[in-house]
């Protein structure tokens, strides 16, 4: 019930809101929204309070019949691993919608929607075990992110928000097709957790993963599937930008970790060093463009490209240190690089641009602007005692010791935190340092105090998952382990099936 | 030859919708009666036929009547159904529609009431004779409403169109019933049935099969015989290309399930080949030309191409699943695909309807019902959660996968992401590009709105509660 709760209270508000919306003005239905996401917030406390860390099993199960004549259920759990994604949906929402409230003046009403909308989407991806209930909140949380970009976005928003939808629902097209084999395979049901027992017994599976897996390429974006992301962000309005790269990206990564590890080892091992590869290049390359980007939007959205790239070959490392490193980083990534949109958005609602070139010596004018900026860059590079360490470091230590040649990929990927100071800290110097010679930024305002209840929660996290993450972690690890105690099950049934093949063969040839 | 008992109750919703016409009929004599009355009047008695369908299905009553010639059974109910819900929707927006532009009244009705009672011969036929009946008493009507604004050059055009290409159609149908009579002596199809697995397969009979195709495939416009529904569709009075869109749609597939499970299932590996090939090629076709439509009557007309191509996925299953989910797929394309037209009915300003997309601009803030009717119908449409149209698509896929067409069904799953593009292409339109002259829409006629509540409400119903339809569909495949 408790997370039917937390799923379906924002879409409760959104229809509050769509009710309500001719009788009540616009500062009125931001307050039911920050209500309503708020309320959601606290109530998902509860799933922090009340999780047992010490098992691997979903927790807060709901299981009731839905359509039962294809063997449809509406199945919901949380374990280590959706657990921390849950929180930063339902903790970024209300941030969200608190940035938005001075710059949505057209179709206030819309947007909240929206946005209620698309948390219950997100919510519900993170939450369900029914391979047919993921598939509806994976699709349905498309229409509201395409009207969130394609309504209050920027000049070329049509052409991102077509292009975001069109990449997602191509790889999900094909995923489609994986799920409904996958439900002949689990005897006509899409139960997840059943048809985790069979993972080893399973099938074409490499056909099943790169099924499922270029669905979740597309949404990380791992290289070469990022193209759309930089437009999107770009167009995107500034909660837009907060939402897709806080918790819109982390899909595809949860995906791979829920979906395609433990279900198709065979397919993992397979394509290991293929994606291990091209998330070092995703590393470097993300890096490398960022660097040069004039806009400070497109920098951070490069950057996006660039962090995910670890979080995947964290994954890909199958090991405990990795797994983990991954899903910590999953987070970090979304409060740094959430916390950085927010300050683009802040600087680009005073001075209606986000060219690097137009400012200068801002931490004269904007002190506490510059010193929570100078935090979450420094939290994105990866400074130790900030959160972005602790997953970047633990990553790289499993893709280190994960086999002989993945040490290669730890190196590679390792420059990549260099380039991420280098791009960084150079935008930072640029934008803040050096003299305020030019006369409209001479008179910007520091930030107000929304602004600062903002970002001021972020930062709190940011502190503690770097000074002790242990909290996040031990909730962590339990369900990593099982992961991959599962796809090394599944890998020894497979091994085992194919010895038994080879003695079959051997048996018949000394009958001969 | 003696007289055939006949238990008229099994033909209720069939003598419900003539006794109607017959009201309309008499009733349109009278200057004195109001022309809505008439709608009324069809409405009310779609309504009891639709009721008595429903009743029929849930209490599962089977009959041949006419010496075997009609067979009432769950699989003839459930296509009724689909009729009549497409008539009393069909209905309340012409009312509106007729009001505005045009003054005689009466023989639309008829016209719509004399169409239903064909298609509903079709789903019941049990004899190729009775079934080609349906068929000629079903498109004669639809020829006429679809040049029925005769002083409209494009609606005229529409009807002569329609009239040549359905009339060819015919006798493609026709020769094939001729040849499968030469092969097998019958024209009852259970009889066809026992003499084909009996005498084995003809060349006659496999020639008499594919000319059967070509005969449906006109009907139903699957590519390649396809080029006349856009022009139709575009001519036609809007809710009349509503109606041929849907129920005749519908017609068609029931005629085509009866035949080709029924009489012809020993040539079932002929014709599954050329379903599978046919289904591809709809589909692809469809959708891509779809994507460079900027009339959205033409658009609309394409996508309902695309969509019998997923229908034909289902059928092309051949199982049990494959019937029902090709079963339920056109009951919920039938209702959506009304309920986009009736927006776009509504979309009108005092100079008719505005039938480019580009005209829609802004509409999303200006007239935020309408853009929310038009977004749910495209969106379901589309195949997106939660509505009507991603379980429809869900089941047949589904089904697809089961009797081993993997393949169709991807080429199926990237056709819907095709679709998409166009479907969203409006949605962009209304909600996100600033209009180029500010046009006048008008002030919502409470009917059609209430019909497009009635529509959206069942999409979203069917969406998140899909089993009340589900379980119908399921029951309603097992007609021998």
């Amino acid at each position: 019930m408790l997370l039917s709760a937390v799923i379906f209270l924002p879409l409760i508000g959104a229809i509050i809101i769509a009710l309500t919306r001719t009788i009540v003005n616009a500062s009125a239905i931001k307050g039911i929204a920050l209500a309503i996401a708020l309320l959601t917030f606290i109530v998902s406390l509860s799933l922090y309070t009340g999780f047992d860390e010490t098992t691997h099993f979903m927790q807060f199960k709901v299981q009731n019949s839905w359509i039962p004549e294809l063997g449809i259920s509406y199945q919901l759990g949380i374990d280590g691993i959706s657990l921390w994604l849950v929180l930063l949906t339902t903790f970024l929402t209300p941030i969200c919608v608190l940035a938005a409230w001075g710059s949505i003046d057209k179709g206030a009403s819309g947007f909240m929607i929206s946005l209620l909308m698309l948390e219950t989407g997100m919510l519900g991806v993170f939450c369900a075990l029914d391979l047919f209930l993921f598939f509806v909140f994976w699709e349905s949380m498309l229409i509201p992110m395409y009207l969130l970009i394609g309504v209050w976005g920027g000049t070329r928003r049509i052409y991102a928000t077509v292009k975001f939808v069109l990449y997602t629902m191509a790889g999900s097209a094909l995923m489609l097709v994986g799920i409904l084999y996958l439900y002949f395979q689990n005897d006509n049901s899409f139960d997840l957790l059943t048809l985790y027992d069979k993972a080893g017994t399973l099938p074409h599976q490499r056909l099943l993963f790169l099924a499922f897996f270029v669905a979740f390429a597309i949404k990380v974006p791992l290289f070469p599937f990022h193209t759309w992301l930089p437009d999107a962000h770009v167009e995107a309005p500034t909660v837009g930008s907060v939402i897709l790269a806080g918790v819109l990206l982390k899909m595809g990564t949860y995906g791979i970790l829920r979906f395609c590890i433990p279900l198709f080892p065979e397919g993992t091992v397979a394509f290991t060093p293929l994606i291990s590869t091209l998330a070092v290049v995703g590393i470097i390359y993300g890096a490398l463009v960022a660097m040069v980007q004039p806009d400070l939007k497109k920098l951070v959205a490069y950057s996006s490209v660039s962090h995910l790239g670890f979080v995947v070959l964290g994954l890909f490392a199958l090991n405990s240190q990795g797994v983990q490193g991954g899903i910590i980083q999953m987070v970090n990534h979304g409060l740094s690089t959430g916390a950085l949109f927010l300050l683009v958005g802040m600087i680009y609602e005073r001075r209606h641009t986000r060219m690097i070139a137009d400012f200068g010596g801002l931490a004269k004018c904007m002190p506490i602007f510059a010193t929570i900026f100078l935090i979450v860059t420094l939290s994105s590079i990866g400074l130790p005692g900030l959160n972005g360490f602790v997953g970047e470091f633990m990553i790289l230590l499993g893709s280190f010791i994960s086999g002989a040649f993945s040490k290669v990929y730890a190196v590679f990927a390792a420059t990549g935190v260099i380039l991420a100071a280098v791009y960084m800290l150079w935008m930072f110097q640029r934008v803040m340092f050096g003299k305020l010679d030019k006369p409209e930024n001479q008179s910007l305002k520091d930030l107000n105090l929304r602004e600062i209840i903002v970002l001021l929660p972020i930062l709190l996290f940011i502190v503690w998952i770097g000074v002790y993450p242990k909290p996040f972690l031990s909730r962590i690890e339990k369900s990593v382990n099982h992961v991959l105690k599962q796809h090394t099950k599944a890998m020894a049934a497979i091994g085992e099936s194919q010895n038994a093949v080879v003695v079959d063969a051997g048996l018949k040839g000394e009958r001969e | 030859m003696t007289v055939p008992v006949i238990n008229w109750h099994m033909l209720m919703p069939e003598l419900v919708i003539v006794l109607t016409f017959v009201i309309v009929m008499v009733f349109d004599l009278f200057k004195s009666i109001r022309k809505s009355v008439l709608a009324w009047v069809t409405i009310v008695g779609s309504a009891i036929a639709l009721w008595a369908s429903v009743e029929m299905l849930h209490a599962g009553v089977i009959g041949n009547e006419f010496n075997g010639m009609l067979r009432v059974d769950r699989f003839s109910m459930f296509f009724n159904i689909i009729f009549l819900v497409s008539t009393i929707l069909v209905t309340l927006i012409s009312i509106n529609y007729l009001d505005r532009n045009d003054k005689r009244q009466g023989e639309y009705y008829v016209l719509i009431l004399l169409a239903t009672l064909g298609m509903m011969l079709m789903a019941s036929g049990n004899e190729l004779i009775v079934v080609f009946l349906g068929l000629e008493l079903m498109s004669l009507s639809l020829y006429v409403l679809a040049g029925y604004f005769r002083s409209i050059q494009v609606s005229s055009e529409a009807g002569m169109k329609y009239l040549l290409l359905g009339a060819f159609a015919s006798g493609f149908f026709l020769y094939g019933i001729a040849l499968i009579y030469g092969g097998a002596g019958t024209t009852s199809i259970p009889e066809i049935a026992s003499e084909l697995e009996a005498g084995g397969k003809s060349p006659l009979m496999l020639a008499g099969m594919f000319l059967l195709i070509v005969g449906f495939g006109f009907k139903v416009a699957l590519v390649p015989f396809h080029q006349w529904a856009p022009d139709v569709y575009e001519g036609a009075p809007t809710p009349i290309a509503a109606f041929i869109s849907a129920g005749p749609k519908a017609a068609g597939f029931a005629a085509f399930l009866r035949i080709f499970t029924g009489a012809l299932e020993s040539l079932q590996p002929e014709w599954i080949v050329v379903v599978v090939i046919l289904a591809a090629l709809t589909m692809t076709v469809g959708n891509v030309i779809a994507t460079a439509q900027s009339n959205i009557k033409r658009m609309l007309a394409y996508s309902s191409v695309a969509h019998a191509g997923y229908v034909l996925v289902g059928l092309a299953a051949a199982n049990k699943d494959g019937i029902s989910s090709a079963m339920l797929y056109l009951f919920i394309y039938c209702v959506m695909n009304i309920g986009a037209f009736a927006a776009v009915i509504l979309a009108r300003t005092e100079d008719g309807e505005n039938l480019r997309i580009a005209d829609y601009a802004g509409l999303g803030f200006r007239k935020p019902l309408l853009a929310l009717f038009m977004t749910i119908m495209l969106l379901s449409l589309a195949g997106f959660p939660p509505t009507a149209g991603f379980v429809g698509k869900f089941y047949v896929f589904r089904s697809a996968v089961d009797a081993g067409h993997t393949w169709l069904v991807v080429v199926a799953a990237i056709n819907t992401a095709i679709s998409a593009f166009y479907y969203l292409r409006v949605v962009v339109t209304m909600y996100m590009k600033e209009p180029e002259e500010e046009l006048d829409f008008h002030a919502y006629p409470s009917l059609l709105v209430f019909a497009l509540l009635l529509v959206t409400i069942g999409v979203v119903l069917i969406g998140v509660l899909p089993s009340y339809f589900l379980a119908p569909a399921q029951i309603s495949t097992q007609f021998f």
